[in-house]
């Protein structure tokens, strides 16, 4: 346990030492404030176009100025935007070990590889649990700022679950991106691996089989495409984990056998 | 007898290519080791093996009389490692990269991170961002990281890249007092021959893969000992009044040698028997074996 504890502090010293954080965070914040701009545009269209916010002549279909809208964009940009945002913060946790040339550093400790990659693992959970929570508050501020209607306790209960929802499965699918950020040793593996499962997972969800494709499952679950019922089952939930499990078992397997020539 | 390190038959072979073939090491406790070799000769393959980091293709590893086990598990709280060249968490501090090594290796007590700055001059960079640091730092700080748990086995690969000349002097006093005062084993590659000459007890070649010479303590004596060369017209009366002055000559390949410290320093009283026994010499001159001609002719042989 101790040996854990020490090797949680060092990757977490590492992590949040970098601008990695503050740039993640930055970039994670984007879809609250710009969920709240789009709230104003669509409170009152005539106003956004006098105020330059939008084109004269760009209309404006989709969705009302209320809160069940808001929360369903901050699901969806939890989802999608995670999928991006998160899988950068796996990239640098793992990738920079290789870029950096400190991976060397990591082996031959009394400290386990296990228990190195573990902490890793904890500390990016951590990280982007942490985005999830903050971008959810941002934007409960935000659309308070803004003044829309439709806020219900019942409403905020439902929207909680979507959100957290849609950020956990987001961040328990990480585990490949980590994987590919090993193997590769280094960023551009693992960024092209993410964008890869948010193309496919858009792909599978037009063509009706994102409940089986488990980088689809995190947008459904957000409502992107409707209620989530129509689309996803039990068996969803149950790729999601599995995948998961799958991503951490090569990933630890891969730390314990590969040869280290970096 | 229970070695610091010993390989059997230690190979490595990536696709078709063999890095590593068949290394045989036995490095004493308390030695150091000096483990030579041209660049892509097979020596950080090797010193990835010894670490755990690459898996052998054939053969086996013993560390401290343990042998590595899967996921490279080995008794690395006793071992102290620089490999390739110096790295860290650049945005970290000099303090902070030392805390955090201190910390994997299990170690308590916050004070060996001091105690490792001072060892290694680094004290005065304790604040500064590990980017920051000239290479020459850069390297004390990983030899700082690689020392900082006291090990009883310390593998360096080329540790002193990147010193300034008294950096390179001080890095070799200490890893000798290491070695001397506290018995540490201390196993290191190099390119700088006269670096590994001065340093070594003992002097493993590797040349495409595979171990060409052991140079243990005799052999390297006889590198570093300076001899004079004669030559002669007849060479047994020379040989023969060298002996009757109690001179110990050697007559080997066409010259002979004297390895007494008076003929060495006073060269001008050995010609001057040889021309008053009427056999003047033709050629006389003070010789030291080079390390560097051997590594040369050795390694260019194999070619």
């Amino acid at each position: 346990m101790n040996t854990l504890f020490s090797a949680l502090y060092t990757e977490s010293l590492k992590a949040f030492r970098s601008k990695v954080p503050l740039l993640t965070t930055l970039g994670f914040l984007i879809a609250p404030l710009i969920g709240g701009l789009f709230m104003i545009i669509l409170k009152d269209p005539e106003a956004a176009r006098s105020m330059g916010l939008i084109g004269t002549k760009a209309q404006l279909t989709t969705g009302a100025a209320d809160w069940p809208t808001f929360f369903n964009l901050l699901a969806q940009a939890t989802a999608v935007g995670g999928a991006i945002v998160f899988a950068i913060v796996t990239t640098w946790v793992f990738g920079r070990e290789f870029s950096d040339h400190t991976v060397k550093e990591l082996l031959s400790l009394p400290t386990s590889r296990d228990t190195i990659i573990a902490a890793k693992f904890l500390v990016i959970a951590f990280w982007t649990l942490l985005l999830t929570l903050l971008s959810f508050g941002v934007g409960l501020l935000v659309g308070n700022a803004v003044v829309i209607p439709g806020w219900s306790p019942e409403l905020f209960r439902s929207a909680s679950v979507d959100i957290l929802g849609a950020g956990i499965m987001t961040i328990i699918l990480l585990p490949f991106v980590a994987f590919m950020a090993s193997i590769g040793r280094g960023f551009m593996p693992a960024f092209g691996w993410a964008i890869f499962t948010v193309v496919i997972a858009q792909i599978a969800a037009v063509m009706g089989w994102g409940g089986w494709l488990p980088w689809s499952v995190p947008a459904l679950f957000s409502g992107a495409a409707g209620p989530r019922g129509e689309y996803l089952g039990v068996h969803s939930y149950v790729i999601v984990i599995l995948t998961s499990a799958v991503g951490l078992f090569i990933t630890f397997y891969w730390w314990r056998n590969a040869d280290q020539t970096k | 007898m229970n070695y610091a390190i010993e390989t059997n038959d230690l190979s490595k072979k990536y696709g078709d290519v063999l890095a590593v073939t068949h290394v045989n090491l036995q490095v004493k406790q308390g030695e150091i080791f000096g483990f030579l070799g041209l660049n892509g000769a097979g020596k950080t393959t090797t010193i990835r093996m010894l670490l755990g980091m690459i898996r052998p293709s054939e053969g086996n590893v013993r560390v401290l009389g343990q042998a590595l086990g899967a996921g490279g598990c080995g008794p690395w709280a006793q071992v102290g490692h620089l490999v390739e060249s110096p790295s860290a968490y650049p945005e970290l501090t000099v303090r902070e990269n030392l805390d955090i090594a201190r910390r994997l290796q299990g170690m308590k007590n916050p004070k060996a991170v001091d105690d490792v700055m001072q060892k290694l001059s680094i004290a005065s960079y304790s604040k500064r961002k590990a980017g920051t640091l000239s290479m020459g730092n850069l390297q004390r700080l990983g030899l700082a990281r690689a020392m900082i748990h006291n090990p009883t086995l310390l593998i360096l690969d080329e540790p002193s890249n990147g010193l300034d000349p008294a950096g390179v002097v001080e890095i070799r006093e200490l890893l000798t007092d290491l070695a001397r005062s506290h018995g540490v084993t201390v196993f290191m590659s190099s390119h700088i021959l006269t670096e590994v000459e001065r340093l070594a007890t003992r002097i493993g070649i590797i040349h495409k893969g595979q171990i060409i010479e052991d140079l243990d303590t005799v052999k390297l004596e006889r590198f570093r000992a300076r001899r004079l060369e004669i030559k002669v017209r007849d060479f047994a009366k020379a040989h023969a009044c060298l002996i009757r002055e109690n001179y110990s000559a050697t007559i080997n390949d066409g010259v002979i040698l004297v390895s007494d410290l008076r003929a060495i320093e006073a060269p001008d009283e050995i010609a001057r028997l040889l021309v008053n026994t009427d056999t003047p010499p033709t050629h006389l001159t003070v010789v030291q074996q080079n390390l560097e001609e051997h590594f040369m002719q050795l390694t260019g042989s194999a070619k």
